[in-house]
């Protein structure tokens, strides 16, 4: 303070302070601190592959597509499959749901899987790495494929055996083409070729040659056969002639077969994802087709969208309904199924639904001259030695570890039939652990997530914007092939998409702390903030401005 | 709008787009105001500039007078060129930051609609809502005509900046605010040349942060205060500066006050705001008659011209004041200035006060008349105050 002996002349026009504000260090009123806590998007959490998918969609909103597409890449090796595919439980989770509609992840995984097989693969460098461990995989469906890719990326050398003469198991045999175009399986099949990946085909685990012919020869086996044996029905005359296996009429449709008494009115029996296809494929053979499902909609396992599309074009869907007979002509072929009227029972079974039981006296026929039957997938056992197998699948813990010295199992042969990111995410784990096996690699550890809920985001700074849609061909060009239906988007609408993410719990810059501290207590350096702790008075300004729950307050411990 | 339409042209305006055409080509960079009748043209018009881009300037949507000010202020504290605009009841919540514009020595510019205060509620014209804020130091500029109020509009800004003092423009509602005009728009170049880009003296700077209107004890309180008074005794100075060198480029002056037919005159009327306009016609109509009447037009209200009306009025034997304002138990705001400024003379006119006009009634040219008359032959008023065009 100065002295007293001031005159008018000596004072500045306006009470101002005659030092800096500096000095004064109010950080010390602080009873709470903030700090930049960067917390997990739930798109990233509900993703089974635990893509980083708020990563690649700011990445792509920057038009930073190759960086986007290598990004996917950490988590998962094939987007442009599962950008096709995926039940996208991420956009379930995504917390845009509850307040208009829920990112459409999927197009933007799509979009950048697309631009990686055409602008990022071609030109991508590989590196070649000393190669002196051996692994062999045995089958080739999305686990395979996907451990093999970790594996190559870090110098293993693969050999992937599979027992059909193309390699993509399920992605390439059971997924219908006007889902999944067979070029995109063959590109991504390419770029492990081009990685060094060996695959023989036309060989058969259990036939060809045994697992104990394999331990002998590699450093490591992974098993992953996937869960392809069609459940019985286990109904009198099942046998009967006209009487398909789901998985296998999808692969002779995939391979142009000709099918063997396929008739024209046609009866899928199941809920899943293969009858749900096989229902979609008939109806493209020009047949009538009613699926038979013996729980209601709410019970389907099928994916939502891929039951809405089938009724779209035409599929009927009988619910509350089980088959009983085969009834066959005197040839001994299909004419007709017998059915009984089923009702959801008290009971619950294993997977939290309610059983169906059958009401008494409600038996019926549907006329049809070909049934094919979807009611689910088992694993082939018997090829494999006791000491791995439980009751129904291979037993292994989540990295694929098996009782066997050097043998490794994951996907659908572990889990029983589930989805192709599930398997896709068993294959990238597995790999990391045959890593720590062999070249003493960081045991793969669990993330911990800090999950950021709806609850969590100051939604003031967002507008409500439509969710983009994509082009689908009408249902009436889909009639007698098997044309994609949806085609992938523009980078322009890519982008659109891309600027409705929240960012939750991932700091975009938006300057929201910068602008609003009171205190002017955070600098902005480059792309990051620095809190000033000796000038924050912890009011939590920022940490309430944040829209996207970046910045948490603690509890300043008293010193 | 076509900028070729605008810079150079003469537009028919009303006095509040007068505003707003001042506004722009003072190219004011943050507008913060809140509508009221009859200011809204203002600051809608400035919008649609901001809107179209050719105002560069930010403008901030308030929810209350108050906080246009505000807003203003922190604008201004910035180092930003800032305006505002508002009447009566908005002006009156701005009062307390009104003395933080003042006190922080920013020169904001404001036009205020001349509106009655209510209640009973009105919107037409009288002074009384300026004239209330009368000693928080604003800079008050009253206008006659829309010429006028666009370039005091200009004027204001460069007086602002000179001397750190925020200035009030203030023209009456509907008589000017809604009335429309030929009125000679400016090129940009001059006003360019005429009024340079703002360059604060004190401003909030990030890299030598200072604490700005901070607790100042009774020790520095005073000097402080005095400096404001300063600044006025340099508006004053400025005011006149600033309207010769508006001259010099654009061949308009309007002086602090202006006098017209005083130089021989017995009876000098005092008027302000548009009644001025109405009186001129009724002086010339005296003057044929071989009257010796003149007119003392206050056009700077704050800081008081006082060397100028006293030199003109001590010729005079009376002096009337028109007042459309009334400061309550007591008489006209204008007449107790006028006589406060007079009454150390040793030769000094008779001075009557006349109320008339309040709550926007017409003032016509026989109301002035009555009053010449009345002036004329009284020789010494037996009341404080006389009430023109009341029903009693």
């Amino acid at each position: 303070m100065k002295k007293l002996d001031l005159k008018v002349k000596d004072y500045p026009e306006l009470a101002i302070s005659w030092e800096s504000t500096l000095v004064n260090k109010t950080g010390t009123w602080r009873t709470f601190y903030p700090k930049y806590v960067p917390k997990t998007p739930p798109c990233n959490y509900y993703c089974p592959a635990n893509e980083n998918i708020q990563k690649y969609i700011a990445l792509s909103l920057k038009g930073k597509f190759e960086e986007a597409y290598l990004t996917i890449l950490e988590k998962n090796p094939f987007p442009s499959i599962t950008g096709r595919v995926c039940y996208h439980p991420c956009e379930t989770g995504c917390n845009r749901r509850n307040f208009d509609e829920s990112i459409a992840i999927h197009t933007i995984e799509r979009f950048l899987g697309d631009y990686g097989l055409n602008f990022v693969e071609p030109k991508r460098k590989i590196e070649k790495l000393t190669n002196d461990k051996k692994v062999a995989i045995v089958g080739s469906g999305p686990s395979g494929l996907s451990c093999a890719y970790y594996l190559l990326l870090n110098g293993i050398n693969v050999t992937i055996f599979e027992k059909e003469e193309y390699a993509g198991g399920i992605l390439f045999y059971g997924i219908p083409k006007y889902r999944l175009p067979k070029e995109i399986v063959k590109s991504e099949v390419e770029k492990l070729i081009k990685r060094g990946a060996k695959f023989i085909f036309n060989k058969e685990l259990g036939k060809d040659f045994s697992l104990t012919d394999l331990v002998k020869e590699y450093d490591a086996i992974f098993l992953a056969i996937g869960a392809q044996i069609e459940q019985e029905l286990g109904i009198p005359n099942e046998e009967a002639k006209g009487v398909l296996i789901g998985l296998d009429f999808l692969k002779a449709i995939n391979l142009k077969k000709k099918i063997k008494d396929f008739g024209k009115n046609v009866l899928v029996i199941g809920g899943g994802n293969t009858a749900i296809d096989c229902a979609r494929v008939a109806l493209r053979k020009g047949a009538k087709v009613k699926i038979l499902y013996r729980r209601t909609k709410e019970e389907m396992p099928a994916v939502k969208e891929e039951v809405e599309e089938a009724i779209k074009e035409g599929v009927e869907i009988i619910f509350l309904t089980a088959p009983v007979k085969v009834i066959s002509d005197k040839k001994g072929k299909v004419k007709g199924l017998e059915c009984v009227k089923m009702k959801l029972g008290e009971e619950v079974d294993e997977t939290g639904r309610r059983k169906p039981v059958p009401i008494k006296n409600s038996n019926f026929i549907i006329k049809s001259d070909t049934i094919i039957k979807a009611i689910g997938e088992r694993v082939e056992l018997n090829i494999l030695p006791k000491e791995i197998i439980g009751k129904r699948t291979i037993l292994a813990d989540e990295y694929g570890k098996t009782n066997m010295e050097k043998v490794f199992a994951g996907g659908d042969c572990v889990t029983g039939p589930r989805t192709v990111v599930e398997a896709i995410a068993y294959g990238r784990r597995s790999a990391y652990l045959i890593l720590y096996y062999l070249k003493n690699y960081e045991i793969p550890r669990k993330e911990s997530f800090n999950l950021v809920n709806y609850e969590n985001l100051n939604l003031y700074y967002f507008e409500k914007q439509k969710r983009i849609e994509e082009n689908k061909l009408s249902v009436n060009k889909r009639k007698g092939n098997f044309k994609e239906i949806i085609t992938t988007l523009s980078d322009r609408e890519i982008k659109y998409e891309a600027s409705r993410c929240f960012s939750c719990g991932v700091c975009n810059n938006c300057d929201n702390c910068y602008v609003f501290c009171p205190d002017l207590a955070i600098l902005k350096k480059d792309s990051e903030y620095e809190i000033l702790y000796d000038y924050c008075k912890g009011c939590g300004v920022c940490a309430h401005e944040c829209p996207r729950n970046v910045i948490s307050m603690f509890f300043e411990e008293a010193k | 709008m076509k900028e070729s339409l605008i810079y150079g042209k003469k537009k028919v305006v009303t006095g509040n787009h007068a505003v707003s055409y001042g506004v722009l080509l003072s190219k004011a960079e943050v507008i913060a105001a809140y509508p009221i009748t009859p200011q809204t043209q203002i600051v809608e018009l400035l919008s649609e500039f901001c809107a179209s881009g050719l105002l560069k300037a930010k403008f901030i949507k308030v929810e209350s007078e108050h906080s246009a000010m505000a807003a203003c202020v922190g604008a201004a504290a910035a180092g930003c060129r800032t305006f505002t605009a508002t009447s009566a009841h908005g002006l009156a919540l701005m009062h307390e930051m009104l003395h933080w514009a003042v006190g922080g020595r920013l020169p904001i510019v404001l036009a205020n609609v001349n509106r009655a205060m209510g209640p009973g509620w009105s919107v037409w014209t009288d002074q009384n809502d300026s004239l209330s804020q009368r000693d928080v130091g604003f800079v008050q500029f009253y206008c006659e005509s829309n010429q006028e109020v666009l370039d005091t509009t200009i004027q204001a800004f460069k007086i602002a900046e000179t001397c750190l003092i925020p200035v009030m423009l203030v023209l009456d509602a509907f008589v000017l605010s809604h009335t429309s005009e030929p009125v000679d728009i400016p090129y940009q170049e001059d006003v360019d040349k005429f009024l340079p880009p703002y360059k604060p003296k004190y401003f909030l700077d990030i890299n030598d942060p200072r604490a700005f209107g901070g607790l100042t004890s009774p020790d520095h309180y005073y000097e402080i205060r005095y400096k404001i008074e300063e600044a006025h005794k340099k508006a004053l100075k400025v005011s006149e500066e600033v309207d010769n060198d508006f001259y010099q480029i654009f061949g308009r002056k309007y002086g602090l006050v202006e006098a017209y037919h005083c130089e021989d005159a017995k009876l000098i009327l005092v008027t302000s705001g548009t009644i001025t306009g109405t009186a001129r016609q009724v002086i010339d109509e005296e003057r044929s008659k071989g009257k010796r009447v003149g007119l003392l037009k206050i056009r700077l209200f704050r800081p008081s011209p006082i060397s100028q009306i006293k030199e003109i009025l001590t010729k005079a034997e009376k002096v009337a004041v028109i007042d459309r304002n009334i400061s309550f138990g007591h008489s006209g705001i204008f007449c107790q200035e006028i006589k406060s400024i007079l009454y150390n003379e040793i030769r000094r006119p008779v001075v009557f006060g006349f109320v008339i006009g309040l709550g926007g009634r017409d003032v016509i040219p026989e109301d002035i008349q009555e009053i010449i008359d009345f002036t004329y032959k009284a020789d010494y008023p037996q009341e404080m105050v006389y009430f023109r065009g009341l029903r009693i």
